[in-house]
């Protein structure tokens, strides 16, 4: 293991110091608790928004934390779920009298201390809705899409969600534009190496050197597809056709196209990828209205890929093009 | 013995503190054959944390004592069985909110929603070999109890074989939950943790009524 640590088990702490002292004027925490993070300055009588889950996946999930996106996030040891608790203390920070919208990956421990930060809240008289968002392709079959991962494409909801809540909206109002966010994006990823946890300070899953692991999960859970590399326009092709089988998807759709880094493949293989992408989707007649490639949603240093596909209505056009400001994420009106 | 008043709540409640404290190396030790080891430890701090809690509760509600002492163990012990055993006292606490005694039906109510609780909570069913398998053979004997108008201190005593013999049934059950679960046969002939301490709370709490009867 090479990384760049003082004490492994200091790892997720100091990493939330170094992103607080790089941005004091946009996060701050509460409680005592630096695992507590909430945007530094609240909006009052807006719909709050708060994530969470584990660490290991910058910018996911407190990077997204910021004007337009997310109101606060409590956050989990590498790959570990936050405690109820924790999401409590965010809840009561950033509830403004509108209510509390919780956002987060479809994951067993985060569900189960998600609940309960809801019913706790609610002892609190706050008034708290859910999204579990789950859209990789590959971790569940069609007609069971209840039990998919959430991975890369909860950038999207976090977005729009974000957008309406800043509009103004009313909880149930930016819930259901959450939902249909959800019920829009599919995602698929690729896998091409393996990620260390730091405190466990070697690989817990081996990816051989030649091989790719189509579907692997952002903590290395099992893909659908596991073989030689393949060259790129081959791997997109697998990929993106399993995306738009998913959809039904018609000539003259417009989507939004997330290209995310899981954290060592560089941008520059990203738009090799992205190229193959857009010829596919010409082909289909679907329109592209805004493509992000990066890294969004990453598993510490695995190399790798996730395609995400957002179909769009002009609502959530509307939203997915609206301004945001947030540590890792920036955007101007599009 | 008809009614439980609220000091008794809280005298079971540091029962079942030192109860906790008492069991801690026996529970890590069983933890420690399938799961991270953790469940002694995080049984004597939410107990412990509770009992805190109650010895300074002092309004007369016991149901929103029962509410917020489990509301302060998920604050003691955010692990799962730290969060399902919180969840077990909300809830309890919930369906007897308002009540400054309890009668045999608000017991059976309790441990009713108590279990219901854990099973809405962890997503798991009977059979599982979870905490449940104890848990909700004693709330049904409870609910028996209820309705045949039985004695408090004969109900508990009931309950507590219940919870017994459904701990005794885990140990042929295939772990569906948590890091047991990687084990798979492997794990069948093992004692179930949680269960485990399920039966110990239902078990301590009939001792309990049969320490104050008389």
């Amino acid at each position: 293991m090479k990384k760049f640590l003082n004490k492994p088990e200091n790892f997720v702490n100091e990493m939330i110091e170094g992103i607080i002292a790089a941005h004091p004027n946009k996060l701050k925490y509460v409680n005592d608790d630096l695992r507590c993070l909430v945007n530094a300055k609240g909006k009052e009588g807006k719909v709050g928004l708060a994530t969470g889950g584990g660490s290991g996946h910058l910018p996911l999930f407190l990077g997204y934390v910021g004007d337009g996106m997310l109101d606060g996030c409590s956050v989990g040891g590498v790959f570990q779920s936050p405690s109820a608790d924790q999401m409590l203390e965010v809840t009561k920070e950033i509830d403004k009298g509108a209510g509390v919208l919780y956002i987060y990956g479809n994951y067993g421990g985060d569900i189960m201390n998600f609940d309960m930060a809801a019913e706790m809240a609610d002892m609190e008289d706050i008034k708290v809705l859910q999204v579990v968002a789950g859209e990789d392709v590959a971790s569940s079959k069609k007609g069971e899409e209840h039990k998919r991962r959430g991975v890369a494409g909860i950038f999207f909801v976090f977005k729009i969600a974000g957008a309406c809540a800043d509009d103004m909206a009313s909880l149930e109002d930016v819930k259901r534009v959450a939902d249909k966010v959800c019920a829009n994006v599919r995602t698929m990823g690729v896998a091409l190496s393996p990620c260390i946890v730091p405190e466990v300070g070697k690989p817990s899953f081996t990816i051989a050197e030649g091989q790719m692991e189509i579907g692997m999960g952002i903590h290395g859970e099992p893909g659908i597809e596991k073989g030689p590399l393949k060259p790129a326009d081959e791997v997109v092709e697998t990929m993106l056709n399993a995306i738009l089988e998913d959809l039904p998807y018609k000539k003259g759709d417009e989507v939004a196209v997330l290209m995310n880094g899981l954290g060592a493949t560089p941008k520059e293989e990203l738009y090799v990828m992205y190229r193959k992408v857009s010829l596919m989707l010409e082909n289909k007649g679907i329109s592209v209205f805004h493509v992000y490639a990066g890294e969004y949603a990453t598993s510490m240093e695995m190399a790798g890929a996730s395609i995400s596909l957002l179909k769009l209505d002009d609502e959530l056009k509307n939203y997915l093009a609206k301004p945001a400001n947030s540590p890792f994420f920036e955007q101007v009106q599009l | 013995m008809e009614n439980l008043s609220l000091d008794n709540i809280k005298g079971f409640l540091t029962k079942m503190n030192g109860v906790a404290a008492a069991n801690k190396d026996y529970l890590i030790d069983l933890d420690s054959r399938m799961g991270d080891g953790d469940l002694g430890l995080t049984m004597a701090a939410v107990f412990s944390a509770m009992d805190e809690f109650a010895s300074t509760y002092s309004e007369d509600d016991i149901g929103g004592m029962l509410m917020k002492g489990g509301m302060a163990m998920a604050k003691a012990a955010p692990s799962t069985m730290g969060t399902l055993m919180a969840t077990g006292f909300m809830r309890g606490g919930k369906a007897v909110k308002g009540s400054t005694s309890l009668g045999i039906s608000d017991v059976a109510a309790f441990w009713t929603a108590f279990v219901e609780g854990i099973i809405d909570r962890g997503k798991a069913k009977a059979g599982e070999k979870t905490i449940i398998d104890a848990l909700l053979p004693a709330a049904e004997a409870w609910q028996e109890g209820a309705s045949d108008g039985a004695d408090m201190v004969s109900a508990g005593v009931l309950a507590a074989k219940a919870a017994a013999e459904g701990l005794e049934k885990t140990m042929d059950m295939v772990a569906q939950h948590g890091r047991a679960a990687y084990y798979q046969e492997k794990s069948r002939e093992l004692q179930d943790p949680g269960a485990t301490i399920g039966s110990i709370l239902i078990s301590s709490f009939s001792e309990y009524l049969s320490e104050i009867d008389g």
